[in-house]
């Protein structure tokens, strides 16, 4: 990307306008540049020239950037309303993502455990002497229940990037990520309804009684934090370096 | 060729119309408008080329226009057309500016509040 648009983008980028507006914007100003250096060319002036006076007819840096920042219909949700971006939608999307986790243990439960108490499997931590497919599955399904909210923070901070946020907001959301995911409970009975479907919940935000249950959740949720943030705190970094070199 | 700049405190509302305008009866892409602007209006009014694209999406955005992307000669553009709801908003636009050019110019000509403002 030329040099003006590259300032052009951070410019609209860190004032809000959402990345796709940007990049829109960007691509018709960079298609527009070239025809109008066509035309200076056509017209006879050298290649410098003709860059130098298109540069000047397609407008300057302030005003490209303020027709576009004055408009509050490009404005991105994560500036218009970050609580709802970075404190709601994160929330409702891990207990998609629960939701999820919850329905594949049932269907775990139910062909593989089918005359099971519960799909967790007996006191001893065996899941009932199953082994290959069943205990590949019910270890993908622990996989996906534990990375979800990592991988729900890895959306924040892309997003966070994206659009060149300060890290307070992303930060808020990483926090309350990690202390869904740290507290999340699941409780699975099969006399609990009718029928032996099988029944699973859960729970969110309830912290132990217990010292050891308390600090097991703290551990796990700075667990989260850490391997949520680190890509974009890594970005950061590399940006910051970027910019002082 | 370099022009000066349209005062922009006077401009508020103009490029939606001229836009509206062009585009109601082929359709364009931002390059095209812009030096329809300028040759229709004999770059009186001229304003940074640039400027023209949040106005175009700002309009599509409002379902006043349309776009789709087409490639003529290898080159990949964006082309804008007009909306029925486009239509009734240049419509609008048209008769508002036209009663308000109309009233400027009896004051400046003079009417019934008297002298011509010279």
């Amino acid at each position: 990307m030329a040099k003006p648009f590259h300032e052009l983008r951070e410019r609209l980028l860190r004032a809000g306008v959402a990345p796709r507006h940007v990049r829109r914007y960007l691509t018709e100003l960079a298609d527009h540049l070239t025809d109008l250096i066509a035309e200076e060319e056509r017209a006879g002036r050298s290649q410098a020239d003709a860059e130098a006076e298109a540069l000047a007819r397609l407008g300057g840096m302030d005003d490209l950037a303020k027709a576009m920042i004055e408009r509050r219909q490009f404005q991105s949700w994560c500036v218009r309303a970050p609580w709802a971006a970075f404190g709601l939608a994160p929330l409702f999307v891990l207990v998609g993502a629960y939701v999820i986790a919850c329905f594949y243990l049932w269907c775990g439960w139910r062909i593989f455990l089918p005359g099971a108490d519960t799909p967790f499997g007996s006191p001893t931590g065996q899941i009932y002497g199953f082994f290959g497919f069943a205990t590949i599955y019910f270890q993908i399904g622990k996989l996906y229940y534990y990375s979800a909210p990592i991988l729900v923070g890895w959306g924040i901070g892309l997003v966070a990037a994206r659009q060149r946020l300060k890290m307070v907001w992303p930060l808020a959301g990483l926090f309350l990520i990690a202390c869904m995911g740290a507290t999340a409970q699941i409780h699975a009975s099969r006399t609990a309804v009718r029928g032996g479907l099988g029944h699973i919940s859960m729970d969110f935000f309830t912290l132990g009684f217990f010292a050891q249950e308390f600090f097991t959740s703290l551990l796990h949720a700075v667990a989260i934090v850490l391997f949520a943030a680190l890509p974009y705190l890594f970005w950061r970094l590399q940006k910051t370096y970027s910019l002082s070199v | 060729m370099t022009v000066r700049e349209t005062n922009p405190s006077f401009m508020n509302g103009v490029p939606e119309l001229l836009i509206l305008r062009l585009l109601q009866h082929e359709e364009m892409y931002g390059y095209e408008i812009v030096q329809a602007i300028h040759s229709l209006t004999d770059t009186v009014i001229s304003v940074g080329e640039g400027v023209v694209y949040p106005v175009l999406h700002a309009l599509e955005r409002e379902g006043a226009l349309k776009s789709r992307r087409k490639t003529v000669n290898g080159r990949s553009r964006i082309y804008y057309a007009v909306t029925p709801a486009g239509l009734h908003r240049f419509a609008d636009l048209s008769a508002t500016w036209t009663n308000l050019a109309a009233v400027i110019q009896k004051m400046l000509t003079g009417g019934q509040y008297g002298e011509a403002i010279p």
